[in-house]
């Protein structure tokens, strides 16, 4: 209980953190910062694949990747000064909402505590950690992906291949790649030219 | 295994507050990468709620499920960080409003 | 089969009878430059063919005298209750014979009359169209042919008044007429609409069967409606003023149209809607009273017209006021029967008048005349004629017929108007009598200078023909001669029909046609009154002898005549202000209508409509647009109102109503 309640209060400042900072580089700190906090939280519920994955995949990938386009666009002057705000107004109604929203969502909350009875179900999955059966553990997640969601599995990772796909293009180097020594005495000569440039 | 001492309320409001923080930022800031950043508040938001399901029930397709949201979410995180360099790469400032030429 | 009014003969011409005229009017319409001068011979032989048909069936018809005689024909049927088809009972054939017979007079003095015009084909196709009309109008068995009829002869009114369409004045004479006329339509169309409501038919025997169920306030409407018709088309009051305008057109058109045939179109429809009248006792009075009011008044203006055809327009108006008269108070056969000789002494009179304008080289004015007697015999022996017709002297058509109306109206309960028509009868006299004495008698005044005889337009006396037109007088025209001197045997004769009272052969022929009430015998005979307006008249004639035709009166001719134009009372030579009186109440309130809403309800009202209806969408567009920001931001926030509208919606209504 004292767990939930500090791992709780962690991911709520780190959160209203990364959404206040004034830096990119802060808000993904801060993200980190909750990221490590929620693996934390799935670790309480027993799901410890699910914990390592979320560290490896988003703090360790997503958030990475956040940085390296940071840095990219980083090259401009000030980028990421704040300009004349053009929708100032939103912020009444955006906030109005999210009160009303939050309101109905204490209010519901406040109506069915009832439908849920957690704990009555304690089934057969108990077990020692590492044996497949065992709630929350690799094997018992590995068989469940690979049997009854293997579709989804495949589909997703498809979906991964097109996101590359897309990225590439959209990104993408639009240079047509010139497979010569000659090219490649060019390239390191314009890598060194392109490094003297940056330190001055 | 031990019996969940914490209320399953506490997740989904947990979960819902962190939501509609990630919803804040995506409606307040200006900067692409911060607005993209409150999405994934909000996804991690939702997978919490699915893991602490899946607890109470007992049943591993909430993990699953995180999973696989955990996944899209990085293809669409890739890709919406490949659109953000494509409009922003040249450009002065890096705000969102620029990029209104939907208007009208 | 339904049969009208008990007829159900089949005539075998009578389909020819009808679309002759039709199809002569479309050849000389089309082919008319090619024709030339043998579009008159081809009209004259249509209409006289037509004649032939309808003397063929009236000796069938005349061989049953005494039971329903005639033929039908059934044209069509567009949907139950509206069954078109011809009709050839007594009346209709009465009508038909005039029509075709008098036409075909006209048609052969119009070879003669309209010779060198340069529309030559255009006026036989115009005549022919008319008398196509006209048929359409007397043969139609239904009261939409009736009024398709009555539509096309105002048509072809308006086509003939405005033949000579250079002439500014004739334009708007035609104009004139057919918007008078128009009203008139509206009168019918509205009878129409109310016994279509009530019978369901347009037929005229399926109108009259029900003629007890209409309720009185509906059969006086009825009435009334197709009185205001009868009214325009025959020239009635208050809307007579069109028929001396008339009489621009040239003279043919005004002896068959305005004369024998269109403007007694009213008298026909009163005739055949009797049993619609016979009803009404209100809707009788008012059509006597208006008649015998018509005959008083034209009678009056007739005296104080100088233009020769005008005095013969305002003398039409008067006889036909009589008819009028005669159908209203219920002596349909008086009515029809003056009609009957009327045609023949008016059209005389027209015609005559004809030849003495064309000898004169279109000269009108009976102040320029005089003293034909010796230049031109023949018109004299001709108009002569048609004036002791017209009188009523014993003995010639007119006063048969007359006479009938006279004490019809006695016989059948209206005194006043049995007064009236012996006065009316008396000023008639008078004024045809002066009419042909300034004309023949004493000495010619054609060179006498126009102003010293009191006329202030000497340039507007006269009509001109087409360009080009080359004027021979010399040798005697036999086109012209011939038929006048045809109508002056049933000028004189054709009143013998009615002699005999009950026994005659014109009471015999309508016997079953029109309903016989029992009358009470009224106090004066018929032979006294024949006295009576015999006497009267007599007056007339001796007083119109005493100022224009006496031994001083002549000698003093150009004084006299310039005296009495110069002392014309305004109320008569305005026509007692008729024509203003119809300008304030219906031509000037209809302008600043117009205006009004030309200026106002055009622009703002109708414009304004579908200008706002394109505004508002655009004000709605750019409403909408608005929102269109192109700011991401605000898209996200709206994706998230529609959230936030879900949540509330799981939260609460579907939530809450577990």
């Amino acid at each position: 209980m004292i767990g939930f309640w500090i791992l709780a209060v962690v991911m709520l400042a780190s959160s209203i953190w990364c959404i206040t900072a004034t830096r990119p580089v802060y808000s993904v700190v801060a993200l980190l910062l909750h990221f490590a906090a929620l693996a934390a939280m799935y670790l309480t519920l027993h799901a410890e694949f699910l914990a390592v994955i979320q560290l490896i995949v988003y703090s360790g990938a997503i958030l990475i990747l956040f940085l390296f386009v940071i840095a990219l666009l980083s090259s401009g002057v000030a980028p990421f000064s704040v300009g004349p705000d053009r929708l100032p107004k939103i912020l009444i109604p955006a906030v109005g909402l999210i009160a009303v929203a939050l309101g109905f969502i204490t209010y519901a909350l406040s109506r069915t505590n009832a439908l849920v009875t957690p704990g009555a179900a304690v089934g057969t999955n108990l077990g020692v950690t590492g044996e497949a059966g065992v709630f929350g553990s690799v094997a018992d997640f590995g068989k469940a992906l690979f049997t009854s969601y293997l579709l989804p599995f495949e589909i997703t990772a498809l979906i991964l291949m097109v996101a590359v796909i897309g990225v590439i293009l959209l990104a993408g180097d639009r240079t047509p790649y010139v497979s010569s020594r000659k090219q490649a005495g060019e390239n390191r000569r314009d890598m060194r030219e392109a490094v003297l440039r940056g330190g001055e | 295994m031990d019996p969940m001492t914490v209320p399953v309320g506490n997740y989904v409001a947990l979960s819902s507050v962190i939501f509609f923080i990630g919803v804040a930022g995506v409606l307040t800031r200006r900067n692409p990468l911060i607005m993209l950043m409150s999405i994934e508040l909000m996804f991690n938001a939702a997978n919490l709620l699915f893991m602490a399901f899946a607890r109470v029930w007992v049943h591993n397709a909430g993990h699953i499920f995180a999973f696989l949201v955990i996944m899209v979410a990085a293809a669409e995180a890739a890709i919406g960080l490949a659109i953000v360099v494509t409009v922003f790469r040249s450009a002065k400032h890096v705000d969102v409003d620029d990029v209104a030429l939907m208007k009208g | 089969m339904h049969h009208v009014m008990g007829v159900n003969g089949y005539y075998p011409y009578l389909l020819a009878l009808w679309l002759l005229p039709l199809a002569g009017a479309i050849v000389c319409w089309a082919f008319g430059p090619q024709l030339k001068s043998l579009a008159g011979s081809l009209g004259s032989a249509t209409v006289g063919a037509s004649f032939v048909a309808t003397m063929l069936a009236w000796h069938q018809g005349t061989q049953s005298l005494g039971t329903a005689v005639g033929a039908h024909q059934v044209l069509g049927s567009w949907m139950p209750g509206f069954d078109f088809g011809l009709l050839l009972d007594p009346l209709s054939l009465l009508w038909t014979s005039i029509i075709t017979g008098v036409g075909f007079l006209i048609h052969v003095y119009s070879i003669g009359y309209m010779k060198g015009d340069n529309a030559f084909a255009r006026f036989f196709a115009y005549m022919n169209f008319f008398v196509f009309a006209m048929l359409t109008l007397v043969l139609s068995d239904n009261f939409i042919g009736l009024l398709v009829g009555w539509g096309l002869v105002g048509l072809a009114s308006y086509f003939l008044i405005g033949f000579w369409f250079h002439k500014p004045s004739a334009v708007a004479a035609a104009r004139k007429a057919f918007v008078i006329n128009v009203a008139g339509d509206v009168g019918i169309m509205m009878a129409i609409f109310i016994i279509v409501g009530s019978v369901h038919s347009i037929g005229f025997g399926d109108a009259f069967a029900y003629a007890g169920s209409y309720g009185t306030p509906w059969l006086f409407a009825i009435c009334l409606c197709l009185f205001i018709g009868a009214a325009a088309k025959s020239a009635q009051i208050p809307l007579h003023t069109w028929l001396p305008d008339a009489m621009e057109g040239p003279t043919p058109v005004s002896a068959l149209i305005h004369a024998a045939t269109m403007v007694t179109a009213g008298v026909y429809l009163v005739a055949r809607c009797a049993p619609l009248w016979s009803q009404n006792g209100n809707a009788q009075m008012l059509v006597a009273t208006i008649g015998g009011l018509t005959a008083l008044v034209g009678a009056i203006l007739g005296m104080a017209q100088w233009d020769i055809k005008r005095i013969l327009a305002y003398s039409t108006m008067s006889q036909i006021g009589y008819m009028i008269m005669g159908v209203g108070v219920g002596a349909y056969e008086g009515g029809v029967a003056h009609f009957f000789t009327h045609a023949f002494f008016k059209a005389q009179l027209f015609l005559g008048s004809g030849i003495i304008i064309h000898a004169l080289s279109n000269e009108q004015d009976v102040r320029r005349m005089g003293g034909l007697r010796t230049k031109m015999p023949f018109a004299f022996v001709a108009m002569g004629t048609g004036v002791l017709a017209i009188m009523g002297i014993p003995g010639f058509s007119g006063f048969f017929s007359k006479d009938q109306v006279i004490y019809g109206a006695l016989a059948h309960g209206y005194p006043w108007l049995y007064a009236l028509g012996i006065v009316t009868a008396g000023i008639t006299a008078y004024y045809m009598c002066r009419m042909f004495f300034v004309t023949f008698f004493g000495t010619y005044r054609g060179d006498v200078d126009p102003s010293k005889l009191g006329i202030r337009h000497p340039e507007l006396a006269g009509t001109p023909h087409g360009a080009a037109h080359h004027e021979d007088h010399s040798g005697t025209n036999w086109f012209l001669t011939i038929p006048v001197a045809i109508l002056i045997i049933p000028t004189i004769f054709s009143g013998w029909l009615m002699f005999g009272g009950e026994g005659s052969p014109w009471a015999r022929f309508f016997a079953q046609q029109f309903p016989h009430p029992a009358l009470a015998a009224p106090g004066i005979s018929e032979g006294a009154t024949a006295m009576i307006t015999l006497a009267v008249v007599l007056v007339g004639i001796a007083i119109a002898y005493v100022r224009y035709a006496s031994a001083g009166a002549l000698s003093g001719a150009v004084e006299r005549l310039r005296d009495e134009s110069i002392k014309m009372p305004g109320v008569l030579a305005n026509a007692f202000y008729f024509d203003a009186a119809l300008d304030v109440l219906f031509v000037r309130t209809s302008t600043i209508l117009g205006t009004a809403f030309s200026r106002f309800v055009d622009p703002h009202l109708i414009d304004g409509a579908v200008r706002e209806t394109a505004v508002s969408a655009n004000w709605l567009g750019a409403l909408v647009r608005s929102l269109q920001t192109g700011l991401l931001r605000a898209y996200a926030l709206f994706l998230v109102f529609g959230v936030a509208c879900f949540v509330i919606y799981y939260a609460v209504v579907a939530a809450g109503a577990h």
